[in-house]
């Protein structure tokens, strides 16, 4: 058994590793085959200007001479001892570039993620408690219009009305300029993207819960616990909730990637400086470095939870390895 | 001896009794939802009747103007109407909508069917494929795209779109078919001699098709929401070209100034239209919580 | 009835993969032979092999052993089925067990029928298709009127002759039931086990009727197959079979009918079989035409 076990995550590392190559093959490639000249990034307005000989000079330099293989054999060498090679836009290590930004980042999906974790419980549970009354009605709708707002669409009316109106909050940034250090300033900038990034993805998610919820409230073994005398409270909770928990993780580490890609957009209207407005950036002027390392990251982070939540499903039901999680396709996911 | 015996297996007459239906015709249907998608739809496509202006022509007198008789949405930043704009970028956001679901299912069909009846290896391949597929950033495979494709137009947005959200309908799609395709129908087809596409067409896709029915309008409301996002950020259609994504796009500069009517205008479009897809989506699909609650 | 042989079965076996290691034989070494024009039955119990049989015989599944002639064809080689595939696929007519999986939920009745002519693009010799359909409804007893509804609206009994209707609109020379009346109740069963021999007297086609309903292939069928656990155990006409089974397992199955008579079920001994002696059991013929698998003590003639 124990055995069995081993070779079952064994097998899905296995996947994982393969699944993380590909995807590094495959972003390297189509990076670097995709039109644009990446000496732009690196040399600005000098760039047009340069003779053939100092465009050869300039390529060399970079490592951009080579066959793309070549190229990628080297990418790898170097990242398995931890360099990334140097961004060409910002002339630094990668590493230090991304690990400037990488904590507000983190800050704002984490913060956003642990209010969804808790809140979309709560509002599942609620949801289903009060099925088809009121409360529930007025949730279900509310999740099916913030479904339908674009979440740039909310940013800006945000901003219109809390900045430009009421003048109450900052529109921009992650700090005002000085008050880097200042702890009450950073949250006041954080509370419209957080807002934004819970806003959108709350309501979907507490209606998924609902639904695994009152599934579970019609199965047979309700009605027996019922007919037993288990009161209400107890049987929504000792067992529906309980019973609905691998399926509610599973949900959650779904989630993660849709919240990165919410980031991203939110990063951009706000321009807070995180990672998501610097793959942006990366990707537009070809700063191959830099993107390759973003790319690897919410990849890895990607292709992680998919596996964990097949995983979580595969244990709850052997049957369901054919399993569809349906997924909220979003515009800009990870 | 076979006339009296057959007798036993004749035809006897019953009677068909069709059931009064209590309910009225649109009990249970998104009227609203209908009646406001087809009156925006319309006034997309008749948009030169509505039209009070030319929505391409930049009034230079009239930049940044609120709401009036003139002007009943106002003017941007640029001094176009938004009123005509409404309407004339409308039928754009919708054919984006559109196209890119065409695309989109076209792909997830073909994919899922062939992933649905390939044996298993093949399967698992295609399927771990997609998976890769998907983890890749949309955001910089859409950025990657149309730096493959040039200048970003109608038509290379729309498959821009389209080939980056196939795959949840693809899952789909496959399953369905993994359930449908050991039927004794399709086996019962093979031996007639039925290819592959006339099973695909007359026996996997009616059956599966109301399972993908609310994925597939979905998909508009993605794609619809997609063209705006990318226009707003400045990787989707230029400004020249109006649709109601490029008109956000000139927010910035509003919220400078304030002009709300800019921002709001648009997007309530853009809401309203999708909000109705949503509804008309969620009574397509068919009520999966129909049993009596235990409470 | 002609002895002209239609189908020719030799050392059947087909074997199926539960996991990669672990094998299960469905069906082992079975030969005979089904002449042109009479209604052959094969019985057993659930498991036995019989629908592996049938399914060998329509090309769904490739036997791993074996050839089976089809007039002069072997259908078990690729080539072969390929050169003859149209023939193939429009004589031969397979009706499902399940009548509600067998017809696509969302086709209309008429479209079932014909579908196997659009299929093969036969031009109606009726005119039209609804028309065909509409004849070949009358033929299995259904009203016009059922043309253009949906099978999920038609009852059991009025679904399986759709499913008849649809092998019989190519004029099949050799149609395979597979368990035909198994999932209907009993009065229904009366009615398409007659409309079966109706149908069989009118069009003169060869028939493999498979039932595990001792009674009605009695009825039904001139010559009977008894399958036990994947084996041919015993190969009868059916009077014969009835009258005088000589394999255990077909007395333990011919015991195992109820009597309609409180008497005789009364005194009604039921046998058991738990096949012993089948390891060294040789096909013989005990009577001509009557062959047995029988322990191997005198000298079994083998048929190939």
């Amino acid at each position: 058994m124990r055995q069995k076990k081993l070779v079952y995550y064994g097998k899905k590392c296995l996947i994982f590793l393969i699944s993380v190559f590909i995807l590094s093959v495959a972003v390297f490639y189509v990076a670097r085959l995709a039109p644009g000249d990446p000496l732009i990034s690196y040399y600005g307005d000098r760039t047009e200007k340069m003779s053939p000989e100092e465009r050869e000079w300039a390529m060399e330099k970079l490592g951009l001479n080579e066959p793309i293989s070549v190229q990628y054999v080297k990418w790898v060498k170097n990242a398995f001892h931890g360099e990334f090679g140097i961004s060409f836009k910002y002339k630094q290590n990668v590493l230090e570039v991304i690990g400037g930004r990488i904590g507000n980042t983190l800050v704002l999906g984490g913060i956003g993620f642990i209010i969804m974790f808790a809140g979309a419980l709560l509002l599942g549970i609620l949801c289903a408690w009060y099925e088809n009354r009121l409360a529930d009605r007025i949730l279900c709708k509310l999740g099916t219009i913030s479904s339908c707002i674009p979440e740039f669409w909310m940013a800006l009316v945000l901003i219109l009305i809390f900045s430009v109106n009421l003048k109450i909050l900052p529109s921009s940034g992650a700090y005002s300029t000085g008050n880097a250090g200042n702890f009450g300033d950073r949250v006041l900038h954080l509370i419209m993207p957080l807002t934004i990034i819970v806003m959108e993805h709350l309501w979907y998610y507490a209606y998924m819960i609902r639904n695994k919820i009152l599934e579970e409230v019609r199965a047979d073994y309700v009605l027996l616990a019922k007919a037993k005398g288990l009161n209400k409270k107890k049987l929504m909770f000792r067992h529906c909730v309980r019973n609905v928990m691998p399926a509610y993780l599973s949900i959650m580490a779904i989630a993660v990637p849709h919240i990165l890609g919410g980031t991203y957009v939110v990063e951009s209207v706000f321009s807070y400086p995180g990672i998501g407005a610097l793959s942006y950036e990366s990707a537009r002027y070809h700063d191959y470095n830099l993107l390759m390392l973003l790319c690897m990251i919410s990849g890895i982070l990607v292709i992680f939870c998919n596996i964990v939540s097949q995983t979580i499903n595969e244990q709850i039901d052997p049957r369901m390895k054919d399993e569809v999680i349906t997924e909220k396709s979003e515009v800009v996911e990870g | 001896m076979t006339n009296h015996l057959f007798e036993l297996a004749g035809n006897r007459k019953t009677e068909t009794v069709i059931p009064k239906s209590k309910k009225k015709w649109y009990q249970g249907k998104p009227v609203v939802s209908a009646a406001i998608l087809i009156l925006i739809v319309l006034g997309c496509l008749c948009a030169e009747l509505i039209m009070t202006k030319d929505p391409a022509y930049m009034d230079l007198l009239n930049y940044n103007k609120a709401p009036d008789r003139e002007f009943l949405f106002g003017t941007d930043t640029m001094g176009r109407d938004i009123f005509s704009m409404i309407w004339y970028g409308g039928r754009i956001s919708i054919l984006i909508g559109g196209l890119a679901t065409v695309i989109s299912t076209f792909i997830a069909v073909v994919v899922g069917a062939f992933s649905g009846v390939a044996p298993a290896w093949l399967d698992e391949l295609i399927m771990r494929f997609t998976e890769i597929f998907l983890s890749i950033p949309t955001l910089l495979l859409i950025i990657l795209l149309q730096a493959i494709m040039g200048e970003a137009n109608i038509l290379s947005l729309s498959f821009v779109i389209g080939v980056t959200s196939w795959t949840s309908i693809a899952k789909v799609v496959r399953t369905e078919v993994r359930q449908i395709r050991n039927s004794e129908y399709i086996i019962a087809a093979r031996c007639m001699g039925a290819g592959f596409f006339r099973i695909l067409w007359k026996h996997l896709v009616p059956n599966f098709f109301s399972s993908i029915m609310f994925m597939v309008v979905m998909n508009v409301r993605t794609a619809m929401i997609s063209e705006a996002t990318l226009s707003f950020m400045g990787i989707g259609l230029p400004i020249e070209v109006i649709t109601w994504g490029s008109m956000l796009s000139l927010s910035d500069k509003a919220l400078m100034t304030g002009s709300w009517w800019i921002i709001l205008i648009p997007g309530l479009f853009l809401i309203a239209t999708v909000l109705c897809l949503t509804n008309i989506g969620n009574a397509c699909r068919e009520q999966t919580n129909r049993k009596e609650s235990n409470f | 009835m002609s002895k002209e042989i239609l189908l020719d079965v030799r050392h059947l076996t087909q074997q199926f993969h539960l996991t990669k290691k672990i094998k299960v034989k469905a069906v082992d070494d079975v030969s005979f032979q089904i002449h042109k024009g009479e209604i052959f039955g094969l019985v057993g119990e659930s498991g036995s092999g019989k629908s592996t049989v049938a399914r060998c015989l329509m090309n769904i599944y490739q036997p791993a052993q074996g050839e089976i002639w089809y007039k002069d064809v072997n259908i078990c080689d690729k080539k072969e089925f390929k050169k003859h595939k149209k023939m193939l696929q429009t004589c031969r007519q397979m009706i499902f067990q399940d009548s509600a999986s067998s017809l696509n939920q969302k086709m209309k009745v008429s479209d079932i029928i014909t579908e196997p002519m659009r299929i093969q693009h036969i031009t109606p010799p009726r005119g039209s298709f609804v028309k065909e359909a509409a004849f070949q409804m009358e033929y299995v007893g259904l009203e016009n009127s059922f043309l253009d509804r949906y099978p999920s609206e038609l009852s059991g009994g009025q679904r399986q002759r759709v499913a008849i209707a649809r092998s019989l609109c190519m004029e099949p020379e050799f149609l395979v039931a597979d368990e035909p009346i198994a999932s209907l109740d009993v009065s229904i069963q009366a009615q398409i086990v007659n409309l079966f021999r109706y149908l069989q007297e009118e069009h003169g086609f060869t028939f493999l009727f498979i039932a595990h309903d001792l009674a009605m292939v009695e009825y039904l069928c001139d010559r009977v197959g008894v399958m036990y656990h994947g084996k041919l155990v015993e190969l009868a006409p059916s009077e014969e079979l009835y009258s005088n089974p000589v394999h255990p397992y077909t007395k333990t199955l011919l015991s195992a009918i109820p009597v309609p008579d409180p008497i005789r079920e009364r005194k009604r001994v039921l046998q058991y079989y738990d096949g012993e002696g089948m390891e060294n059991s040789v096909w013989t013929e005990v009577s001509p035409g009557h062959f047995a698998m029988l322990p191997a003590e005198g000298k079994g003639c083998s048929i190939s």
